[in-house]
């Protein structure tokens, strides 16, 4: 496998039009118990691709069931994994199968992208976190001087 | 607390929080970019106008400062170190049912994490899902693309169209065709992998049946040796009775009893095993007195139904034995892995047990060799040379031969010797009432129809032993020929083949009976009348076998072809041929198979149409000696049995 013939994250965050997964979701339903690994990672693909949390999380529910059933195909799936609970919010999940990948194939441009994409994401909302605390503890301090110098007045 | 310090500084904050969303490859969330602005705005706007304009400047100096070591990856780690993931996360992975169920169906163990192969496939999933988007929304562009294309010859052909645009086009659409192209051989890799998938189950599910298969024969096994014990200690049940019997039968008088003894016996016993009264009565009593019941009698060992012939492959080899020495000329067997009896011109009819595969017993008592043999149930009808037809019922045989084979667990042949003495006991009556040898017969219930050389049709109740009339072919065929309707018998189109019987087949059911002849003609008289009601012309050499059911009447004939006519309409439904004559012929509901002269079996697959082969010849081309030709061949229930020229018959499931 070569690494251009995974998607870049931002292809993840481009949902299909619902009819368009309306024709995955069909293909998948119509192949039943015997579907083919393709018609699967296809629906799952759709899915994680979705806006909406719970395909998402249907999505990568789907995709590890292909880990599991298909060691063939368990590279490949790994990186789709990381994505699809990267776009979950499960970094620690996303982290887990990503560097899994990568030290599996050190080259591999989208998980070094990922990569990188998540250590964003997790020290970005560290620091809102932090940002939060410290607006509270700002505004605090603003009417409490405010106060103080009403005071003093 | 010195972080928080630093965060006073208002423009340190926005610093942060823009570089921050430049920072993400691309990817800016706007809300927190939003949401710094905002928090900039305010604190400017209230710490701006009582600021002190130099400790804003440090603070921002340090700011940046510090801001430009967390920019480094290494720093940013060790500052987030304790949070692998962020505190939403942590959160919704503790608190949310919902969550924590579709992360604990979705999570993967390490230790298939640990096994991840090199990836093996031609193309890979990502691109495979492209290929399937882009059909899709090829196969909805090209129903507009034609009618475009369309369009635009008609455009050529009206005006001439913009050079430069026309070029740029093309080119675009070459791009595009050749984009499909390559997606096209990504889809074709993917349906031969999935054909590979496929096959791989398929394999799979093989190897499932035959451990199936072996699971199935095994409680095969197990079935027949329950049920052997369970015909043990009926036999010693019976062996109780019969003492029983023989005491009261010693405690009552003498001669004048003896005989209302003998029929109030037969009444009742005989409903509930004739094994009893087999050895309770004189054989002369039997012979006088044949029960119609005991000859309705269902073997005991019927109880179970093998089944695991119907699961094999068809064609291929269960048994094979050298059952003769010399051309096996009728052979027929009651049911799969049943008894079979067979018939050569060695003078010998041996009684076969298809379950363990040997001889039992002989059938002794022609003083020729026998033509033509019917199994049913326990009762076996043997045509001979000699002029005549015996009966046997093997069930009388059954209880000795058990005994024998309880008590002597020797070599095969001391057995077998053993069997066939007792054997003996199983000859019923015979039917001698033909002037010339007895080619054919056939029997169902209680009448038996016999067809010999002297030219005549006999048929026989078997509850009297009788022959209650005689049916004259050539006489049938000269009334025929005078109402006109019919041509005179005439020994077939060819020279009248010395070796073909006069009467090939015969099967009857009920009052209806058909019959095949050496002229060709299949013959269907009624019973009750006496007469033939219809005649079958078409084949153009002597009928040598035939079998009917409830819709078709299937002959074969020494002219090679094999016909299937409706017997309803009495027209020919169906007709084949093959190289050499046919011998013998018999179907089941889903093949008629045939003996043509080839060391195979022919076999015609009814649902389908297909002719395909069975038997040793197949595969035996040039490796060790040719199979013999086969000369009989039975077929019950997709079991068939064929015996050949050089004496040996074979099993095989079909």
């Amino acid at each position: 496998m070569t690494s251009s013939n995974l998607p870049y994250a931002a292809d993840a965050e481009s949902p299909l039009k619902p009819a368009e997964l309306q024709v995955l979701r069909a293909q998948y339903e119509k192949e039943g118990d015997y579907v083919g690994v393709q018609t699967k990672f296809n629906y799952a693909w759709g899915l994680i691709k979705s806006n909406f949390r719970a395909d998402q999380q249907e999505g990568v529910r789907l995709l590890s069931e292909i880990f599991r059933a298909h060691p063939e195909r368990r590279r490949e799936c790994l990186f789709y994994l990381a994505l699809g609970n990267y776009k979950l919010g499960n970094y620690g999940e996303a982290r887990r199968y990503n560097d899994l990948l990568i030290d599996k194939e050190p080259g591999n441009l989208q998980a070094a992208s990922l990569r990188t994409l998540i250590d964003d994401r997790v020290s970005r909302e560290g620091m809102v976190g932090i940002a939060i605390v410290g607006g509270l503890a700002l505004a605090a301090g603003v009417v409490g001087g405010l106060l103080f110098r009403g005071q003093r007045r | 607390m010195d972080k928080h310090r630093r965060d006073d500084s208002p423009s340190g904050l926005s610093d942060i929080v823009e570089r921050d969303g430049l920072l993400g490859t691309g990817i800016t969330s706007r809300h927190i970019e939003a949401f710094g602005r905002k928090v900039t705005s305010t604190a400017g706007h209230l710490m701006g106008p009582s600021g002190d304009p130099s400790t804003s400047t440090h603070y921002q100096n340090a700011m940046v400062d510090i801001h430009r070591e967390l920019r480094r990856p290494s720093t940013q780690r060790k500052v987030f170190a304790l949070a692998q993931t962020t505190p939403t996360d942590l959160v919704r992975s503790k608190l949310s049912t919902s969550e924590i169920q579709s992360r604990a169906i979705s999570s993967l163990p390490d230790e298939l994490l640990l096994n991840i192969p090199d990836d093996t496939s031609s193309y890979s999933l990502f691109e495979g899902f492209q290929a399937t988007q882009n059909d899709h929304e090829y196969r909805k562009a090209h129903r507009r693309g034609r009618s475009k294309g369309k369009k635009l010859l008609k455009d050529k052909d009206g005006e001439q169209a913009d050079p430069p645009s026309t070029l740029t086009e093309l080119k675009k659409e070459r791009d595009l065709l050749s984009r499909r192209m390559e997606l096209m051989g990504v889809r074709k890799n993917m349906c031969s992998s999935e054909i590979v998938d496929i096959d791989n189950k398929i394999a799979n599910f093989h190897r499932m049946r035959q451990i199936v298969l072996d699971r199935l024969a095994g409680l095969e096994m197990e079935e027949a040796e329950l049920e052997h014990e369970v015909n043990e200690i009926d036999n010693k049940l019976d062996d109780m009775a019969e003492e029983e019997a023989a005491q009261a039968a010693q405690a009552a008088a003498a001669a004048a009893a003896a005989t209302t003894a003998g029929s109030e016996t037969h009444e009742e016993p005989a409903s509930e095993d004739p094994a009893m009264d087999a050895s309770f009565m004189s054989e002369s009593i039997y012979q006088k007195l044949p029960s119609p019941r005991s000859l309705k009698h269902r073997s005991i060992r019927k109880r179970s139904m093998p089944v695991l012939h119907e699961h094999f492959a068809p064609g291929s080899e269960i048994k094979e034995f050298q059952a003769h020495t010399d051309v096996v000329t009728a052979l027929d067997l009651d049911y799969p892995f049943g008894t079979m009896i067979t018939a050569a011109l060695d003078d010998t009819v041996r009684v076969w047990d298809l379950n363990i595969g040997r001889c039992t017993g002989f059938l002794e008592g022609h003083n020729a060799s026998v033509r033509c043999l019917q199994i049913e149930d326990n009762v076996v009808a043997t045509g001979s040379m000699d002029a005549t037809v015996k009966l046997w019922d093997l069930s009388r045989a059954r209880t000795t031969h058990r005994d024998n084979r309880v008590n002597k667990d020797e070599d095969d042949d001391a057995v077998s010797v053993a069997y066939s003495t007792s054997l003996e006991d199983c000859h019923v009556y015979s039917l001698d009432a033909h002037v010339g040898e007895v080619t054919a017969l056939h029997f169902k219930g209680n009448t038996l129809v016999s067809g010999s050389a002297d030219k005549t049709l006999r048929h026989w109740d078997l509850v009297k032993g009788r022959c209650v009339q005689t049916l004259d072919v050539l006489w049938a065929a000269a009334q025929a020929s005078s109402l006109g309707n019919e041509s005179q018998w005439r020994p077939s189109g060819r020279l009248p083949d010395a070796s073909a019987d006069f009467v090939g087949a015969v099967q009857c059911f009920d009052a209806a009976l058909a019959c095949g002849t050496a002229d060709g003609m299949v013959r269907l008289w009624d019973l009750r009348s006496g007469q033939v009601h219809r005649s079958l012309v078409g084949h153009t050499g002597p009928v040598s076998c035939l079998q009917f059911d409830d819709v078709h009447l299937v002959t074969g004939s020494l002219d090679r072809s094999i016909r299937i006519w409706d017997l309803r309409m009495g027209s020919i439904y169906d007709a084949y041929g093959y190289d050499k004559p046919v011998t013998s012929m018999m179907f089941d509901t889903k093949r008629i198979v045939a003996a043509a002269g080839e060391n195979v079996v022919k076999v015609y697959d009814k649902a389908d149409g297909h002719h395909w082969d069975c038997g040793a010849g197949v595969g035996a081309d040039e490796t060790g000696p040719d199979p013999a030709i086969v000369e009989r061949v039975r077929l019950k229930d997709g079991f068939l049995i064929e015996g050949r020229r050089d004496g040996i018959v074979a099993a095989w499931t079909c």
